[in-house]
């Protein structure tokens, strides 16, 4: 953690879910060099920055689909860089992930699409299967569209689906990248809603990959900031301090939605 | 992570008065407990529910969204019961997840199953429509040639020549290789029963004739709707899918003229190029059944050209000809037609390779008979 001076809140009793410690990422080249980070049990925290900062090669690094190029990642204990794929495959359960567009199963419905990870990995019968995956569906506002193919239903219809399928096995944590986008506001504020319903109720650790600035101030308890021109994470902190009191000139001019010619 | 619990009913009272069903769960209803609880459930539950549902969460210690799903149980129970439901004992946040869960939770119609005479009709209109979209193709392709004729610097040259690059002389090695063992099966099949009555330098006219006239263009033809039909299918389709078709319509360019047309043209020149590398590699391969038995290479020349007219060779030129602009049209049709969803590229594929065979074959049916009454 670096250059933020705000006071990033340190609730250090609570137990980390996912620990980042000297973590660099990128393809070729870095991107983000050195991330530091420990995402606390139950929390919900935002990771943002600007375009092609590195915000989605991140999270796949988290999800354990590419290896970053230096540092370790370490989820419930688990160091997913080094460990063999019977391990990643143990921790893979204990997380579910929402794509940036969707990344529904073409050919199969809303509610085959929820019901699979079920499938694979309960052993519940039918019927009860259903009902936990239009449950699932419910949540998301798509109870209505179960039987629907994806290419029937619209992006952010999609996106919606997607997230319903993260949930599919309760996981404790769960990655969003970009659930908001192409939303309508009222979908948007009622998806904010579920997701702290389910973070007070059930503890779940939500990581999400957004812009939103309506939803990080609504409902992100942190919000880590990538910058791809310094090449570090370059805040941590309750959105609202960042936004009011970083001595980060970028990090306030982000999060007020200052323009680059008024800065 | 949800699982059936075999073992001991899950604590939940289930009472009733006058019709209506409470039902009280107690302890935990989540991923772990669902299985046992919808079990417990549906056995304590009255057959026929006959009034109001109330589910009483207030002796519920832990709800999770799988949980939730017990809810959406009842709900579409009592929905289709035609009674009511209600939920007690819900805080603030109980209350939300469950408000958003059973929203557009009514219980869904079945679909009907289609009978055998609507299946029957459904795919004749189908495959009309399907006739009807490529006869109009067909007339689109042909105005916007008669537009190039008219402003031929309309005509994309340079993709004209890639795509004869990559769907002629790409295909060189693979349509010569057959066509060179499609040459030495004939001659080696033919070769005993003509030898029988002493004919065996005649394999060669065979073999002539078979491969110049119609295996040559046939078999350039089949590769073509699988190597490039298929090709022309994905790419289009995905540029549909990826809404590039639409792009180019917003730019005001007709995506026929831009991609259509220099494929079509590119096969079209082709084809029948790679027909007669085909048929020359397929005389080559007689030529290796019938040199170990002593015929010379001269002998076998005259034979064949006393075998092959220049009305069979211009025949099968005009087959490959024809063969392309089906396959390409097709291909190209297909990819036009592409759905949405990541399965639809796949299925216009496919579509493109079997419907391209299948017209070859009827076009060859066609072609024969149309020569042969010509007396070609």
């Amino acid at each position: 953690m670096t250059a933020s001076t705000a006071p990033a809140p340190q609730p250090t009793a609570r137990e980390t879910a996912i620990s980042l410690r000297g973590v660099s990422i990128g393809y070729d080249r870095p991107i983000i060099e050195g991330i530091d980070l420990d995402i606390l049990k139950g929390e919900i925290l935002f990771i943002g920055g600007g375009s092609g900062c590195g915000k989605t090669t991140l999270l796949s690094c988290l999800t354990a689909l590419r290896k970053p190029l230096a540092g370790s990642i370490t989820i419930d204990g688990v160091d997913i860089v080094d460990s063999d794929d019977d391990a990643i495959r143990s921790v893979r359960r204990r997380f579910g992930v929402m794509y940036q567009l969707g990344a529904l199963f073409g050919g199969k419905t809303l509610l085959e699409n929820v019901r699979l990870p079920l499938e694979e990995f309960t052993d519940l019968p039918d019927d009860v299967m259903d009902d936990v995956a239009r449950a699932k569906l419910g949540l998301v506002g798509l109870g209505a569209h179960a039987l629907k193919q994806p290419s029937e239903i619209s992006g952010g219809m999609q996106k919606r689906a997607a997230i319903a399928r993260a949930l599919a096995l309760d996981p404790p944590i769960i990655f969003l990248d970009e659930p908001s986008a192409g939303l309508d506001p009222v979908t948007s504020a009622d998806l904010d809603a579920m997701i702290e319903a389910l973070n007070r109720m059930l503890g779940t650790t939500f990581v999400i990959i957004s812009h939103e600035l309506a939803s990080i101030f609504a409902i992100g308890q942190r919000f880590a900031m990538l910058d791809g021109a310094r090449k570090k994470l370059v805040a941590l902190g309750a959105p609202a301090e960042l936004r009011d009191h970083s001595d980060d000139e970028w990090v306030r001019r982000f999060l007020n939605r200052v323009p680059t010619q008024e800065s | 992570m949800p699982r059936r619990s075999k073992g001991a009913d899950a604590p939940i009272a289930v009472s009733g008065e006058a019709g209506s069903v409470r039902i009280a769960p107690e302890g935990a209803i989540d991923a772990e407990s669902i299985g046992r609880v919808r079990e417990t459930l549906e056995r304590k539950l009255p057959s026929r529910l006959a009034g109001a549902v109330t589910l009483d969460l207030s002796k519920v210690t832990h709800l999770d969204a799988s949980g939730v799903s017990v809810a959406v149980f009842l709900f579409r129970l009592a929905k289709g019961a035609g009674v009511g439901f209600e939920i007690t004992g819900a805080d603030k946040d109980r209350r939300l997840l469950i408000d958003l869960a059973l929203r557009g939770q009514e219980p869904q119609e079945a679909t009907k199953a289609p009978g055998f005479v609507r299946e029957v009709g459904a795919a004749s209109i189908a495959i009309r429509d399907g006739v009807v979209d490529l006869v109009r193709f067909i007339g689109e392709i042909a105005l916007v040639c008669v537009h190039l004729v008219r402003y031929p610097q309309h005509l994309r040259v340079g993709d004209t020549i890639a795509a004869m690059a990559r769907h002629g002389s790409d295909a060189i090695a693979v349509v010569g290789l057959l066509g060179f063992l499609i040459g030495a099966i004939i001659a080696f099949q033919t070769f005993d029963p003509m030898a029988k009555y002493g004919a065996k330098l005649q394999v060669a006219d065979v073999v002539a004739v078979s491969v110049v006239r119609e295996l040559g263009p046939l078999i350039t033809a089949i590769i073509l709707a699988g190597r490039s039909g298929s090709a022309f299918a994905a790419e289009i389709g995905t540029m549909k899918v990826t809404q590039e078709l639409d792009a180019l319509r917003t730019f005001g360019i007709d995506p026929v003229r831009f991609l259509v047309i220099p494929r079509l043209i590119a096969t079209t020149i082709v084809t029948p190029m790679l027909a007669i590398w085909a048929s020359i590699l397929g005389v080559a391969g007689g030529y290796m059944i019938l040199a170990p038995e002593g015929f010379t290479l001269a002998q076998y020349a005259d034979e064949v050209r006393q075998a092959v007219t220049v009305g069979g060779f211009v025949q099968g030129l005009v087959k490959a000809a024809v063969f392309a602009i089906l396959v390409a049209s097709i291909g190209c049709l297909s990819g036009l037609r592409t759905g949405q969803g990541p399965g639809a590229v796949g299925l216009s594929t496919t579509r493109a390779v079997v419907a391209g065979i299948v017209a070859i074959i009827l076009a060859d049916s066609v072609l024969g008979v149309f020569f042969y009454t010509l007396g070609i």
